[in-house]
């Protein structure tokens, strides 16, 4: 009914008979230089603050930028790389670590949250040189192709077992489904886990 | 025949060579290097899909505390291989990155800030806008379709007349959305170029492929560039090219005399590092009343990056595992401002087999025939050359998985007869199918006077359990035990080997091991035999190594230590390489890897849910050399024929032009809870015409087909017929 309005207003028509300039160089300069000012405003500057962590029994004593993330202090400052940035955002659950005993994404976690807390990762739960239980499950049953998700997997597997969700196939798969898997090792996962579990 | 290892391979192997290492936390992915004075690097993306740059404003990003230098078209140092659009072409790299004003996609990368640190690099990189001149941009894969023909692939066989009368003739139309690799592990690059010398610790599955196409671009030699793999998080082909990530990261450290790490966030692996292009497909089908293929014509299109070609061989899996009398087959590609598609585990073939197995699936109850009859009747017996399989085991994947499965026991020939309160239960099949191949691929072994091994070659290993599989080959192929046999490789200063892709990882690595052990022996037997051994008329079979020296099976000659061997030649180590290339005689054959795969399923009544509740794999990968890492990799695969069939699909917002939800929050693949436990079992029989250990790959036929067995199964299910990937519940209750 209303064809020929519409296609009066399709995009190709706007983008051809409109100058072709984006929205972007429309605006004037000085509305661009307020945006900047309001957001360094609001945007805290780079700053360092003095911090004691405890990691795998260890305390480390760090500046530390405040916007960093337990994940990246990991990995980029204390050369722990054993945990893994997958998404970055709390979607894969790849740098899953244990804060006080119960699994927690590393990377939702600012390290600013962490002092007092003690942090368990994947190189703190082999002792006296001999690994977790469910680090040799994990080899037994094949529980990984690439490796990458592994530390993760076995992080939450381990909780997993401790939260006593172990109840069925079924529970341990809906319980490890934050962990995600791409090459989907889960058959060895889920095994691994049945080997553990009570 | 004068083979020289035909001894089975043994198939007892528990647990990986490196799986302590992942298992820990201590394996080294590429971004996880620690390298001295390292600075981080950070990508900004365009914000339009076509156009050209007018000004970048980097000011105030480059105020910001940390920052080193930003890169931009107008600043960065030139890269001879894709300086000029005549250069770029020449070298068919995907994106003269850095080198153009042009904008040819949404997020195609116009500048990168280097810091100090990661912080400092992805603030700074917030910083940074662009003004833009817009053109007019597309997207819209299915607005654009229809505007080209399709065209013919290969020449037609027979002729469509032959069939247009014939008994039952079936066409349709079949879509698959934009898919996207999405390994665990983000792409990423660090790149240390100092004194002429480049070393790369790169995300990728090829690491000679990396060496030379960096050695082309940036016009060096290839002596002069080490590219290390060791360790890659997962790859289903986005690892195969050379992406814009690595070149940046190098012109990064070439500018700051620096190593410089760059590492893809999540939203960025969507746009740089390839996808499963979205595609459209028509099939047409004729057979005669008691089931025979009588022909076949099949049409597809996908879309592919407007500034760089892809193709995507949807249509070639139709002239393999079924015997049709006449075929045709016509393909076209439709360029769209997206970023470069590239092969994406069963390039091609998992595409065309949706369409294939579907159809045939509807055919079969046009017939009123069981869909594993009909398959078993139409199996080709040669390859689309005319040539015989060396091998194929297609017949008993099928008769085994629908054994397992209970196909003939509980399947109902008539959908929506299985019912469980609010769900239906259906039961669907569906078969793959892939070309075996093979590759040349060299490799190495170094011999300690202890008897040690190391066996080295540049293969990389994505998770497959290619060092496991080359311990497990030097044992069966030498005796000696596995715990004195190191591997290593990854690294292009080891021994030459292809790509690891397509599955002809292990195939191709296969010949080099076996050359290298042969080697081996010969060069222990000269040592402790020399002449005694009649050169030439020894058997080398006979020859054993075991832990601690040289023996004879046959006892004709007295057993020699390696260490008096060592001694004896005042030798430190031993070390021997070969080659290996397929054979002359295998010309005469075709080569293929198969699977069936089977599937029982219930959809929910009133939400249309689909939830998988069985799935059987039997595959025919020739010889298995470790059947727990071959199994995973099936399950894995087959998991990802879940993902292909029910969630995965990148949406585009094509009012802008940009990815939609371009994170593993808005792109769904499957959890565990999505998948059941998964039945993989093999045929196991050797091919010795293929490679020494008589394998041939699996990676790919894992997935192949396993789309149509769940949508076979919905099917069977319901009643309703679904044609258009993913089958989101949507989806079924709208039919």
């Amino acid at each position: 009914m209303k064809t020929e309005a519409s296609n009066t207003y399709s995009r190709r028509f706007f983008i051809k008979s409109s100058s072709a300039f984006t929205t972007l160089a429309f605006i004037p300069n000085s509305v661009k230089s307020f945006f900047y000012q309001v957001k360094e405003k609001f945007f805290v500057k780079k700053q360092k603050i003095p911090l004691s962590v405890s990691i795998n029994n260890k305390e480390y004593r760090l500046d530390v930028d405040t916007r960093t993330t337990l994940l990246d202090l990991l990995r980029e400052n204390i050369g722990l790389t054993g945990t893994k940035k997958g998404c970055d955002h709390g979607q894969c659950g790849a740098c899953t670590v244990h804060i006080d005993g119960e699994r927690r994404l590393s990377c939702l976690t600012l390290t600013a949250m962490i002092p007092g807390k003690e942090i368990t990762t994947i190189e703190g739960l082999a002792k006296d040189g001999k690994l977790h239980p469910m680090q040799e499950a994990f080899i037994e049953n094949d529980g990984f192709q690439c490796g990458y998700c592994t530390p993760g997997q076995i992080m939450s597997a381990v909780a997993c077992v401790q939260e006593g969700h172990t109840g069925s196939t079924e529970e341990i798969k809906e319980f490890m489904s934050g962990n995600l898997c791409r090459c989907a090792a889960y058959n060895g996962i889920t095994r691994a886990i049945q080997k553990v579990a009570p | 025949m004068d083979y020289f290892f035909e001894k089975e391979v043994e198939n007892n192997a528990r647990g990986r060579v490196e799986a302590e290492e992942k298992v820990t936390g201590k394996a080294k992915y590429s971004a996880e290097y620690d390298i001295p004075e390292l600075a981080h690097a950070v990508m900004v993306g365009s914000t339009i899909a076509a156009g050209r740059i007018l000004n970048i404003d980097i000011a105030n990003a480059k105020e910001a505390p940390g920052v080193i230098d930003i890169l931009t078209h107008n600043n960065r140092p030139t890269v001879p291989g894709i300086a000029t659009e005549e250069a770029w072409k020449k070298s068919r790299f995907s994106l003269p990155v850095f080198h153009t004003d042009k904008i040819y996609y949404n997020e195609q990368p116009i500048a990168m800030v280097i810091a100090e640190t990661l912080e400092d690099a992805t603030y700074a990189a917030s910083l940074v806008t662009a003004d833009y001149e817009e053109s007019e941009f597309e997207t819209n894969f299915k607005e654009e379709r229809d505007s080209v023909e399709t065209i013919e692939t290969k020449e037609e066989k027979g002729s469509r007349e032959n069939w247009q009368n014939a008994d039952h003739i079936i066409e349709r139309e079949f879509k698959i959305a934009m898919e996207v690799h999405n390994p665990m592990e983000p792409h990423a690059t660090i790149a240390d170029w100092k004194n002429g010398e480049l070393t790369l610790y790169d995300k990728s599955q090829n690491v000679y492929g990396v060496q030379g196409n960096i050695a082309k671009l940036f016009d060096i030699s290839e002596n002069n560039i080490r590219v290390i793999s060791e360790f890659v998080g997962g790859g289903f082909g986005s690892g195969l090219l050379v992406w814009p990530n690595t070149v940046v990261a190098i012109m990064a450290s070439q500018h700051l005399n620096r190593p410089v790490k760059v590492v893809l966030t999540r939203p960025q692996m969507f746009t740089s590092v390839g996808h499963r292009p979205e595609s459209w497909q028509r099939f047409k089908i004729g057979a005669d009343k008691s089931g025979k293929f009588l022909g076949c014509y099949h049409q597809a299109k996908h879309a592919t990056s407007s500034h760089t070609g892809h193709t995507d061989n949807i249509t070639g899996l139709t002239w393999k595992h079924y015997h049709f009398p006449n075929i045709k087959t016509e393909q076209e590609e439709i360029p769209l401002n997206i970023p470069k598609p590239t092969w994406m585990r069963g390039p091609g073939d998992a595409s065309g087999a949706f369409a294939i197995e579907s159809i045939v699936d509807e055919l079969c109850e046009k017939l009123d025939m069981d869909p594993v009859e009909v398959r078993l009747m139409n199996l080709s017996e040669t390859d689309s050359q005319g040539k015989p399989w060396s091998t194929n085991y297609l017949n008993e994947c099928l008769k085994i998985g629908a054994e397992k499965i209970g196909w003939n026991k509980n399947r109902k020939s008539k959908p929506g007869e299985l019912k469980e309160g609010e769900w239906n239960i259906g039961y669907g099949m569906a078969v793959g199918f892939w070309n075996a191949g093979r590759q040349d691929a060299d490799a190495s072994i170094e011999m300690k006077p202890n008897g040690d091994i190391i066996v080295r070659s540049a293969m990389t290993d994505i998770g497959t359990g290619t060092g496991t599989a080359m311990q497990n080959m030097a044992h069966n192929f030498l005796g000696i035990p596995k715990n004195k046999i190191a591997i290593e490789l990854g690294d292009s200063d080891l021994p030459y080997a292809p790509s690891q892709g397509g599955s002809w990882g292990l195939s191709s690595l296969s010949g080099g091991v076996a050359a290298a052990c042969k080697s081996l022996k010969t060069k222990l037997v000269d040592l402790a035999y020399g002449s005694k051994f009649e050169k030439g008329k020894g058997n080398l079979k006979l020859v054993k190594l075991n832990s601690d020296g040289i023996s004879m099976e046959d006892d004709s000659l007295e057993p020699v230590s390696y260490k008096s061997i060592f001694d004896k030649n005042n030798l430190g180590v031993l070390n021997v390489k070969a080659s290996s290339s397929p054979r002359e005689e295998a010309k005469k054959y075709g080569f293929c890897s198969s699977a069936a795969h089977y599937v029982k399923l219930k959809v929910n009544k009133l939400t249309g849910d689909i939830k998988i509740l069985e799935m059987v794999s039997v595959a025919d990968g020739g010889k298995i050399i470790n059947d727990q890492a071959a199994a995973n990799q099936v399950i894995g695969a087959a998991i990802g024929g879940i993902g292909m069939a029910l969630m995965e699909k990148q949406d585009i917002d094509h009012n802008h032009g940009r990815l939609i939800g371009n994170d593993l929050a808005g792109y769904h693949f499957p959890c565990n809870a999505d998948a059941p436990i998964i039945d993989v079992s093999f045929i196991d029989k050797p091919d010795y015409n293929r490679n020494p250990a008589g394998a041939k790959g699996l990676g790919e036929v894992g997935i192949i087909g396993c789309a149509a067995a769940i949508t076979n199964a919905i099917y069977n299910a319901t009643g309703k017929r679904m044609r258009d990937l993913p089958v989101t519940p949507d989806k079924i209750l709208m039919a």
